[in-house]
């Protein structure tokens, strides 16, 4: 392995997000998924922390939020899910809007099918893409929390929140809080 | 499912896991059926059973006659891989983990190991068995599978 990299074969990664949230959604608190959310998401915060430590180990610290949460966009974005953000957006009042057209952990997500009769109307199609879209809002808790996790450490305390918008497109939402003096 | 060109070769696709429950039953051109399709896909799986067993105990030249009903590599063992028809071909890939692959195709078409090697690795294993949605053991009809098996099927003419 050149300088000392270590690699884990991305299927692991995979089919334990799928485990996460199956056995926290479905086994633990298949009655309280807001519970459920706030576990998963809870892991990833202590993910997130520990990989802002590694991924930032020979850079100079940063001089602002806005630098810390362009690292989160491009270079963090890159080790984790192997691309960059597509789309930042902010108000300049501590809202960032992270907008990913194709996050690597949504990609395979699919619903059946529907039987094909003659003509699809649009309605039936459009019904079965929401459904899917809620069905994968479940997966993104945990990236919710490695990308808190990570700017907790980076000195950004934050609250971040998600929502697909199309498969396998989704969105971040992150605001960062005020400290009280 | 979605129309093919009218050249296209492709007839019909079914995968079934090792209990028999079709998992996938994918068709492009079947313009006659004699049976129910509950009973034409308890069929297929019978037969795929009974070939599989035949053709290793056949065998004249490997001493290995493996466990009936086992699954083998792919490749390794002695399993048939295809069988033709004067009207249609039918290619058959079993995976370690029991999944059987079924392709019926025109009688011209060409060896399938490959494709059907491709469909297995890239199609399901990528849109399935990875799809959180899916649980194990169940027929499925997921979109993405269906759409990505469409496209790769136009490459195979």
């Amino acid at each position: 392995m050149p300088g000392g990299a270590r690699e884990v074969a991305e299927s692991c990664v995979d089919s334990l997000n799928m485990e996460l949230v199956a056995t926290y959604c479905k086994r633990l608190h298949p009655t309280k998924p807001d519970l459920a959310g706030r576990r998963i998401e809870a892991i990833g915060y202590q993910v997130g922390l520990q990989l802002a430590e590694r991924y930032t180990r020979e850079r100079p610290r940063f001089t602002d939020h806005l630098e810390s949460i362009k690292f989160i966009c491009k270079d963090f974005w890159a080790e984790v899910f192997k691309k960059q953000v597509d789309n930042l957006k902010t108000n300049h009042k501590g809202v960032f809007v992270l907008q990913d057209n194709r996050f690597r952990w949504l990609t395979r997500i699919s619903v059946d099918a529907l039987p094909t009769t003659g003509a699809q109307n649009e309605s039936a199609v459009a019904a079965n893409a929401a459904r899917a879209s809620q069905a994968a809002g479940q997966y993104l808790y945990f990236p919710c929390g490695l990308i808190r996790g990570a700017l907790t450490n980076l000195g950004v305390p934050c609250a971040v929140s998600a929502e697909v918008t199309t498969l396998p497109a989704c969105e971040f939402n992150i605001l960062v809080l005020k400290r009280v003096e | 499912m979605a129309a093919l060109a009218p050249t296209s070769r492709m007839r019909c696709m079914y995968i079934f896991n090792r209990n028999g429950v079709c998992l996938h039953y994918h068709v492009w051109m079947r313009p006659h059926t004699t049976l129910s399709q509950q009973q034409d896909q308890k069929l297929m799986f019978g037969l795929l059973f009974s070939l599989k067993s035949f053709t290793a105990k056949m065998d004249p030249v490997g001493g290995n006659k493996g466990n009936l009903g086992m699954p083998s590599l792919p490749g390794q063992g002695c399993s048939f891989h295809s069988f033709r028809t004067n009207t249609y071909k039918l290619s058959f890939m079993e995976s370690p983990s029991g999944i059987k692959l079924i392709l019926v195709t025109d009688p011209r078409m060409g060896d399938l190991r490959e494709a059907l090697r491709f469909i297995y690795n890239n199609i399901y294993v990528e849109y399935v068995v990875k799809n959180p949605l899916y649980t194990l053991g169940q027929p499925f009809k997921c979109e993405l599978f269906n759409s990505t098996l469409d496209q790769y099927v136009k490459t195979l003419q």
